[in-house]
């Protein structure tokens, strides 16, 4: 090999090493859990390959920006009678790129009254969160809202 | 179970009637540890330790079962909605997955 070539090279490859080495510093602080599931492998868990509708009968209410990931508020709230023949049955949280992306899955009976669940969750970055709603009926309704994280809360 | 855990039962508003829709919030102060985290002193991994299952239930029956992950915050607060039948009392139980139980519960009381 030339000198000229192994000092081109190596420039190239400490460039790139630079410019990798965030990203993979941010994989490692990615949480590393034992039952790791992606967002679409969470969802057809919960689903069994159902269709799921995008309905605005679901609101999410969450921070456009959360200053800290680790304490990030979430409500949902569901439009639905709560009668014994129509109401919710489950409420699932989960947010689209944490290590584990199931939050909480809520079962709700006739006797909440109202189709709602708060709770505070963790976000490792950015991302979006997810709340996949069961109805009584079988069906499946769903609404994501992105929530831009500052310092990131796992890890 | 080793030692008791701070929880805490709240509803919302404080003073309602029988028919009336409430939230019922409950809080405990949990590690909620992730599994993935270090500790700064010994530089070991901090084993996974959260809360897993949650019933709030009515004078023994339950109204709202819940499954949660170590994605939840530190010291998590649940809050779900309660059409108030009658005169009752609410518990909550609630298990880790060290196999911790733990159980909390305060009188539901509605005035009118």
């Amino acid at each position: 090999m030339k000198r000229r070539n192994f000092i081109k090279g190596f420039c190239t490859a400490s460039a790139l090493a630079v410019a990798v080495s965030p990203s993979s510093l941010l994989a490692k602080d990615a949480p590393k859990s034992g039952n790791k599931l992606s967002l679409d492998m969470a969802i057809t868990a919960i689903t069994g390959g159902k269709a799921v509708a995008e309905s605005k009968k679901v609101s999410l209410t969450v921070p456009e920006i959360a200053e800290n990931g680790a304490v990030v508020p979430v409500k949902v709230h569901v439009e639905s009678p709560m009668t014994d023949n129509d109401y919710v049955k489950a409420i699932h949280v989960l947010a689209s790129k944490n290590g584990n992306s199931r939050c909480a899955d809520v079962m709700l009976t006739p006797l909440n009254g109202k189709g709602y669940f708060a709770t505070r969750v963790k976000l490792g970055g950015t991302q979006d969160i997810v709340a996949l709603v069961e109805m009584s009926d079988g069906t499946f309704l769903k609404t994501s809202k992105p929530v831009k994280v500052t310092i990131g809360g796992c890890g | 179970m080793a030692e008791a855990r701070k929880s805490m039962i709240k509803f919302k508003p404080k003073k309602f009637k029988v028919g009336d829709t409430i939230k019922v919030d409950f809080i405990v102060i949990h590690p909620m540890e992730t599994g993935t985290k270090k500790d700064k002193k010994t530089g070991n991994i901090k084993p996974a330790h959260y809360i897993d299952n949650i019933t709030f239930s009515l004078d023994g029956k339950p109204f709202t079962t819940m499954k949660v992950w170590e994605t939840v915050s530190t010291n998590p607060y649940f809050s779900v909605n309660l059409k108030v039948p009658a005169k009752g009392k609410i518990t909550v139980d609630y298990t880790d997955n060290t196999g911790e139980k733990n159980t909390k519960s305060k009188k539901l009381k509605p005035k009118g």
